[in-house]
């Protein structure tokens, strides 16, 4: 039984250290800072280095 | 670092204190200009608003909506399929990925009612989009090396200025997905760097920079090979103007697939036209049998429209709580977006869902008399179309100068219930409805529907109007001064907000504010509820 309550209060500490942490995310805006700094910029880089097919190189067909 | 002052720590009301962290503080002291980033509006930390408001965002908004994001992910899709759209297409990497923070501008000061509120409505919004663009990437042949799956051949592209509804008749078999709902006009709310790229690739083919941004943008899509090939064929629609004629040539031009076009009449009140608008609709009807292969389902059409008049009889009692009593709990951007979104996609699960818990809370507020805007100083009535890129402006306005927009023009327009009791009243009914479009009714549709602006303010009961001046709009250009002449005539306190649409370059959102705060000082000579928000620089915010 005592042993259950161990492991019960691992898990508890476990989860509120876990739930501290997402809440000092939330608080301090980590998660905008990561995406504004980091992310948006890395995927941006990645979209203008993007081969594409140019659409003006189609024929413009009317009465299809 | 900074030296402890043990003199103000000395002086410091503990009582105050704790009551401020317990309860958040009064509105006239919460300073929330000071809590940006220069320049990316970024926060150094979110709003404290007291334990509760506080422990509800944080659970039941920002933890709540990443977790059904990435439910609404797994649910119409899975993750796989979500990365390779995220891979693929920049409207859906560079915007949806900060989707919270456009909760935080639009739901910024919020207390109580109005945040659960107000935040339902934004999550509605959000499932509607992960499902739309999930529908697209099922079926997109750029995903698949250019091979057509069995989604594709089930699914309908159309204009996003189409409505819905004209749709619902296949809705068992067919998936209908708007084209430029997803990569253009959301994206502008969430995140208006992306819609940038759009505008500068249309032009860089030789279209001049004055022509609708909207138009520019959405035909910008199809220039930066942005779009998904997710449809056999597509319904194009001249609303909201000629200019969505225009863009629809583009698209038509790389989209490169069968394309039925359906115009609806500029000036709709002659009963001639109504005719003619139903007879479009009928037409449509018999291109989309033609292209399926799959017939025209009256009892399916009955039953959405059905599902559809509910969402609007209750939007009809939302109104009467905005228009007679102070127990609103909904702020402008959410009341704003969520009905456009709403009406003009049409029928989902999810605004049920959302009305029933809004119903819930809105009733509540009624009933207990809870006025969640106690600092109103005037009733806003906002009129004509709004700056995409700054929708939550009225958020900031409330905050800094307690101008409270009740409603808004776009909410206004599909006014009206669908008959379903024979086909024939229903076709006339849609006609309608259609005609009554965003832009069209009281934007581009006829002088008298413009000035529909003086019955609303009465009905609603507001004191000024916020006129959005759109400068690249040449319908709503051409009526300015009969609006100033009216204004002065009926002695109205109206401001004119310009902008151009989805363009940040052309009118800032600084620019914006200082225009209404130059009118609230000069000739409302009134004083801010929050000076901290007058003047900050947010030139690179989302």
């Amino acid at each position: 039984m005592a042993k259950f309550f161990k492991i019960l209060f691992k898990i508890l500490l476990i989860a509120g250290a876990i739930y501290a942490a997402l809440f000092a995310v939330f608080y301090f805006d980590l998660d905008g800072k990561l995406l504004f700094r980091k992310v948006e910029p890395l995927l941006a880089k990645h979209y203008d280095k993007m081969e594409r097919r140019d659409p003006l190189s189609v024929m413009y067909e009317i009465g299809k | 670092m900074k030296k402890l002052d043990l003199k103000k720590l000395k002086n410091m009301d503990v009582k105050k204190l704790a009551r401020d962290f317990w309860y958040g503080k009064p509105h006239g002291e919460r300073r929330l200009g000071e809590l940006y980033e220069d320049k990316t509006g970024l926060y150094k930390h979110r709003e404290w608003r007291g334990v509760k408001d506080t422990m509800y965002y944080f659970n039941n908004i920002w933890l709540y909506n990443y977790v059904m994001m990435v439910g609404d992910i797994m649910k119409f899709g899975g993750p796989v399929l979500f990365a390779k759209g995220l891979w693929r297409y920049r409207w859906l990497g560079q915007t949806y990925l900060p989707v919270l923070h456009w909760f935080d501008r639009g739901l910024e000061g919020l207390r109580g009612e109005a945040l659960r509120a107000s935040a339902w409505h934004y999550r509605a919004m959000v499932c509607v989009t992960i499902n739309q663009f999930m529908n697209m990437f099922k079926a997109d042949g750029n995903l698949r090396g250019g091979e057509h799956n069995d989604a594709w051949h089930h699914s309908i592209a159309h204009k996003e200025t189409v409505w819905g509804g004209v749709f619902y008749p296949w809705m068992d078999k067919y998936t209908h997905i708007p084209l430029e709902m997803i990569p253009y006009f959301v994206t502008c709310h969430v995140n208006n760097h992306t819609v940038l790229n759009y505008i500068d690739a249309v032009q860089s083919i030789g279209l001049p920079g004055d022509p609708c941004p909207m138009c520019q943008a959405e035909a910008g899509l199809f220039v930066l090979d942005d779009m998904p090939d997710y449809a056999p064929f597509m319904v194009t629609s001249n609303e909201a103007c000629d200019g969505s004629v225009a863009s629809t040539a583009v698209q038509d031009w790389f989209m490169n697939v069968p394309l039925f076009a359906m115009p609806q009449p500029m000036q709709f009140d002659d009963p001639l036209v109504q005719e003619h608008c139903a007879n479009e609709i009928r037409e449509l009807w018999k291109f989309i049998e033609e292209q399926t292969g799959a017939p025209f389902n009256w009892e399916l059409l009955k039953e959405y429209l059905e599902k559809q008049n509910e969402l609007q009889r209750f939007e009809w009692e939302k109104w009467d709580v905005a228009a007679n009593t102070s127990y609103y709990p909904i702020n402008g951007v959410a009341q704003a977006l969520y009905r456009i979104y709403q009406t003009q996609y049409g029928e989902h699960y999810i605004w049920h869902d959302t009305d029933k818990r809004v119903r819930k809370i809105m009733e509540k507020c009624v009933e207990q008399r809870i006025n969640s805007f106690p600092l109103t100083r005037h009733r806003v009535i906002a009129w004509s179309c709004a700056p995409l890129y700054y929708s939550n402006w009225c958020t900031w306005a409330y905050n800094c100068w307690g101008l409270n927009t009740i409603i808004n023009m776009d909410s206004l327009m599909f006014d009206m219930t669908i008959r379903t009791d024979n086909l024939d009243d229903t076709v006339m009914d849609m006609a309608r409805y259609h005609e009554w479009a965003p832009m069209r009714r009281m934007a581009v549709g006829g002088m008298h529907h413009i000035f529909e602006l003086w019955e609303n303010m009465e009905k609603f009961h507001c004191d000024m109007v916020m006129m959005y001046d759109q400068l690249q709009c040449k319908g709503m250009q051409g009526v300015v001064g009969l609006f100033e002449d009216e204004f002065r005539a009926r002695n109205i306190h109206a401001i004119w907000m310009p902008h151009a649409l989805p363009d940040k370059r052309t009118v800032s959102r600084a620019e914006i504010r200082r225009i209404i705060n130059d009118y609230m000082t000069t000739v409302m000579q009134e004083e801010p509820l929050d000076p901290s928000l007058l003047d900050f620089d947010d030139s690179e915010s989302w």
